[in-house]
């Protein structure tokens, strides 16, 4: 950790993203989410072609300047401290305009009404809940868990099984990005590091 | 691979995977199968600058990552390889020296070799000559390099031959022993090798004593329990060490004698009753005649945490039961991972509802069978004691008896202290630092004594005996052809007190092979050999002079015993090829193979398969399920990410029958079997093939069978099984279903 807080990021290595969807079923699973709303996605382009199938994890990249909170007429969404970028369900009017502004589909809508899109958006939070009183009964209602007021990783990003997908205060981020690039070429790490030191590499 | 040399299993270990300078993999798919493992490779790849050489039928998620990709014809591995050893042999890349030290055999191979030029390689395997010829020197070039493998090398009635092709292929280059190196096969669920290891096979006692009446004896008096009382509860002692039937051709035991069905060898009857624990045998090759098998028997006990959809597909009314097991996280105990390490799990939550764990179950049943005491005395033999604690008895007691594969080591406290302290071990070389300083994690086996540290790469003789090094074992004789096996002269494990090849050490030849003397006392104590001494003196000794206890011989690449000395390449039973199929025909029919008759020429020659059938059918895992995929699909977010069945189509084969993405198509076999699964289109397999996931049930032939499944129980994605389609055919020696080799035809539905 730097001394000094900058922000919360996610960041997706796709040399090393295998679709295995570890990411979105531990999302999912989490938070208990509806199956029709995903609120990170694997997506995978080229599927079976040789030397351009490529894989990547997408949720809510959590904007510096989010478009979701520009576009939004209700003036749902408020951004953290630490960059987190959330939105207040009982505010939102499900609108969907956030979803025509974000340029990662992050924004979801339940699908079990007879008009396909209506009710309150959901999205990533981060595992960083909602602005209801912290872990509280109707947080994890309307968000899933709140793991970061826990002091713990989102549940994406620990389950990844190649540590692919990457998240936390930007420096940190790139920092462990940084290091695995100057690594490339450079020969195997192993002892004297443990389990959690090479693991979290 | 245990005829080659000593042992079946991985040699090395995922974590030393980061090692490779390149990885080769033959039908194997880690991404999908083993995605926290295939971590391993990706850094190699990226810290070592490893190339990743993907050899499969189909452009898998590994093949996604490969630095090079050879899109193979099913069951044509034998060629590519022996394609890469004639360019190996013809620019002198191999390893001459570990060769002449530590091989027998290989100039058959080099004839072989020699026949296989590369361009007739291209004609059988549908490989460019230049990308065999890329890839030979890429591989044999970047050393160490290591071979992964699993279900698509072994799934062929050629399988045992692949599995020994590969192993010669490694040696000719010097990577057995080595880091980074190896013959790394990939066991595909959880606890494989434990359950291989502890003989959930019909061939073999635990820790693969086989099944003569020595053995028998041996395990009778460390169960504390009468041989003859063992013998008793067996037909005859004949059917006593008779192989038993295996899993891929049980149902032949129920349905031999109906017309067309294969003869069986059974004492004289039938199978009547089924007990399956944790086993998705509605994902077994045949699975109509699983279906008719099923319908036949007089008793069906499946005993699962969810429903074994078995229950679903037979028409059986009576005396069909289903008793809920406990999952793992309800219980404790060992399970040994693939490269031969134990973990030890803790329980997480008390079994629920009426669920018992399996052990439970199996102690219940010896209560009411009567022979709870003989079961159990085992336990109790080590301490003496009057009661067993399950499992840290159980655990002990297979430390106290099993010493073929070196489990000495393995009792409960140390691999209870090897979990408790996971992380001081390294993810690489697995050597543990602080107090577990001198320990490999999990102990991987061979662990020779009970202060050994295991051994988690085998054959590897730059290590003395106690950090886990050793040669080839001696398990095929001192001689063959006038030929010594024993290895040459200065291929010991480092710091050996004998320098030379040596035999597995016997009470006879112990003082001479490690120039020692024993007490009095000692050879009074001592066990016959080195798999039998209980007195741990060969063990004890063997440590002290830096000597394997198995001996040091040469890896074979010709076993004399096997129907083809040499791999030999045959045809699948079912080839699109019929002109290859006359040039390389399948073996002779096979008479009393484990209880079956077998066909092989007879089924080859039938007819011209490819006529009416010209698809090639293969079948695989996808990364959300796994087997019979049971408890994937009762998981909601799991099912939602392929909630139906499918079949991965090229667009190109599919506009020919008017497919469409989407469409329902028809699936039909040469059995004259049938499935209706989703078109899905995809680029990862040509036109001359498709693929189908065999994680579904819940369907058959068309028919919805959602309404047999009891209230509640139904998962959230059910399909048919793909096994209904795939093909007849067999491992001339293993009895393998051939499913990743065989034809169809499709059609829209």
């Amino acid at each position: 950790m730097s001394s000094e807080m900058s922000r919360m990021k996610f960041y997706c290595d796709d040399d090393r993203c295998i679709e295995c969807d570890g990411c979105t079923v531990a999302c999912a699973e989490a938070h208990e989410l509806p199956t029709g709303v995903s609120r990170r996605k694997v997506v995978t382009l080229n599927e079976g072609i040789e030397g351009k199938e490529f894989s990547t994890s997408v949720a809510c990249m959590h904007c510096t300047d989010a478009p979701c909170e520009q576009v939004c007429p209700v003036d749902c969404f408020y951004i953290r401290e630490d960059g987190i970028v959330l939105h207040d369900k009982d505010i939102c009017i499900g609108c969907g305009y956030c979803l025509y502004a974000c340029p990662f589909g992050a924004p979801q809508f339940p699908r079990d009404g007879a008009f396909g899109t209506k009710g309150a958006m959901d999205k990533c939070t981060m595992c960083a809940g909602g602005p209801q009183e912290t872990n509280s009964v109707h947080e994890r209602e309307l968000y899933g868990q709140n793991l970061i007021a826990e002091g713990k990783v989102p549940v994406c990003a620990a389950m990844c099984s190649t540590k692919a997908l990457i998240v936390g205060d930007a420096q940190d981020v790139a920092n462990i990005y940084r290091a695995r690039i100057a690594s490339k070429g450079k020969g195997v790490q192993s002892a004297p590091y443990g389990w959690s030191k090479a693991y979290g590499n | 691979m245990a005829n080659t040399w000593g042992y079946g299993a991985m040699t090395n270990s995922l974590g030393d995977i980061q090692n490779a300078k390149a990885i080769i993999i033959f039908g194997a798919n880690p991404a999908v199968n083993h995605p926290v493992g295939f971590q391993h490779f990706l850094k190699a790849k990226e810290r070592n600058n490893a190339q990743i050489i993907v050899v499969d039928p189909r452009f898998t998620k590994t093949a996604a990552k490969a630095d090079i990709y050879a899109q193979i014809r099913p069951g044509t591995d034998i060629p590519f390889m022996y394609g890469m050893l004639n360019i190996i042999f013809k620019n002198g890349w191999e390893d001459k020296e570990f060769i002449s030290d530590r091989v027998y055999g290989i100039e058959d191979i080099r004839v072989e070799a020699a026949k296989w030029t590369p361009e007739k390689v291209s004609d059988v395997t549908g490989i460019s000559v230049e990308k065999l010829m890329q890839i030979t020197r890429v591989y044999a070039k970047s050393t160490p390099g290591t071979l992964i493998w699993a279900m698509g090398l072994t799934q062929h009635s050629i399988g045992s031959s692949n599995t020994r092709l590969a192993p010669i292929l490694q040696l000719c280059l010097g990577n057995m022993g080595e880091e980074g190196g190896g013959t790394n096969i990939l066991r595909g669920h959880d606890n494989v090798q434990g359950a291989t290891d502890m003989c959930c096979l019909s061939h073999t006692l635990p820790g693969y004593y086989g099944l003569s009446a020595g053995s028998w004896k041996y395990f009778a008096k460390s169960w504390g329990v009468d041989y003859e009382w063992l013998a008793g509860r067996f037909k005859d002692k004949k059917m006593m060490s008779a192989k038993g039937f295996t899993l891929a051709r049980w149902y032949a035991g129920v349905l031999a004698g109906k017309p067309g069905e294969d003869k069986i060898h059974n004492g004289g009857t039938n199978l009547k009753a089924i007990f399956v624990m944790g086993n998705g045998i509605t994902s077994i090759a045949q699975q109509a005649k699983v279906k008719e098998a099923l319908d036949n028997l007089e008793l069906i006990v499946l005993a699962d945490p969810f429903v074994n959809e078995a229950a679903i597909l037979t028409d059986k009314q009576d005396d069909v039961f289903i008793l809920p097991a406990a999952t793992q996280f309800e219980t404790s105990g060992s399970v040994t991972a693939t490269n031969r390490s134990a973990q030890w799990r803790y329980q997480v939550v008390e079994p629920l509802y009426e669920s018992k764990p399996d052990h439970e179950i199996m102690i219940e049943f010896s209560k009411r069978l009567g022979f709870h005491k003989e079961y159990t005395k085992g336990m109790l033999i080590k301490e003496n004691k009057t009661s067993y604690k399950f499992p840290e008895d159980a655990t002990d007691e297979i430390a106290r008896i099993i010493k073929t594969i070196g489990l000495t080591g393995w009792t409960s406290k140390r691999l209870k202290n090897h979990t408790d302290n996971w992380h001081m071990f390294d993810e690489v070389s697995l050597r543990g630092h602080g107090p577990m300083k001198g320990e490999y994690y999990g102990l991987p086996w061979p662990c020779w004594t009970e202060t050994h540290g295991g051994s988690p790469i085998l054959y590897n003789i730059h290590r003395t005996v106690k950090e886990g090094g050793m040669g080839f074992r001696n398990r095929f004789g001192l001689e063959h052809d006038g030929q010594d096996l024993l290895a040459g002269a200065g291929s010991a494990p480092k710091d050996s007190a004998n320098k030379d090849g040596y035999p597995e050490i016997t009470a006879k030849n112990i003082e001479k092979v490690l120039g020692i003397k024993l007490t009095t006392d000692e050879k009074k104590r001592i066990g016959k050999n080195w798999k039998v001494d209980t007195s741990h003196i060969i063990a004890n000794k063997c440590m002290e002079a830096g000597i394997a206890p198995y001996g040091n011989a040469k890896a074979r690449a010709k076993v004399w015993t096997f129907p083809d000395q040499i791999p030999m390449h045959r045809e699948p039973i079912h080839s699109p090829r019929q002109d290859l199929a006359k040039k390389y025909p399948s073996y002779k029919d096979k008479a009393n193979h484990y209880r079956v008759d077998t066909k092989y020429i007879s089924k080859q020659t039938e007819k011209d398969w490819s006529k009416e059938f010209p698809i090639n059918l293969v079948t695989g895992r996808l990364v959300n399920l796994n087997g019979a995929g049971m408890e994937n699909r009762a998981s909601k977010y799991l099912a939602a990410l392929t909630p139906e069945m499918f079949c991965d189509i090229n667009p190109g084969l599919a506009a020919n029958h008017g497919i469409r993405n989407g469409d329902m198509m028809w699936v039909h076999s040469p059995e004259g079997t049938k499935i209706k699964v989703k078109a899905k289109f995809s680029f990862s397999v040509p036109e001359d093939r498709v693929f189908l996931p065999f994680h579904y049930a819940g369907h058959f032939q068309g028919e919805d069978l959602s309404h047999k499944y009891p209230e509640g129980t139904k998962p959230y994605a059910v399909g048919e099984s793909a096994n209904t389609v795939t093909n007849y055919g067999y491992d001339i020696v293993t009895q393998i279903p051939e499913t990743k080799g065989g034809l169809c035809r499709v059609e829209k539905a």
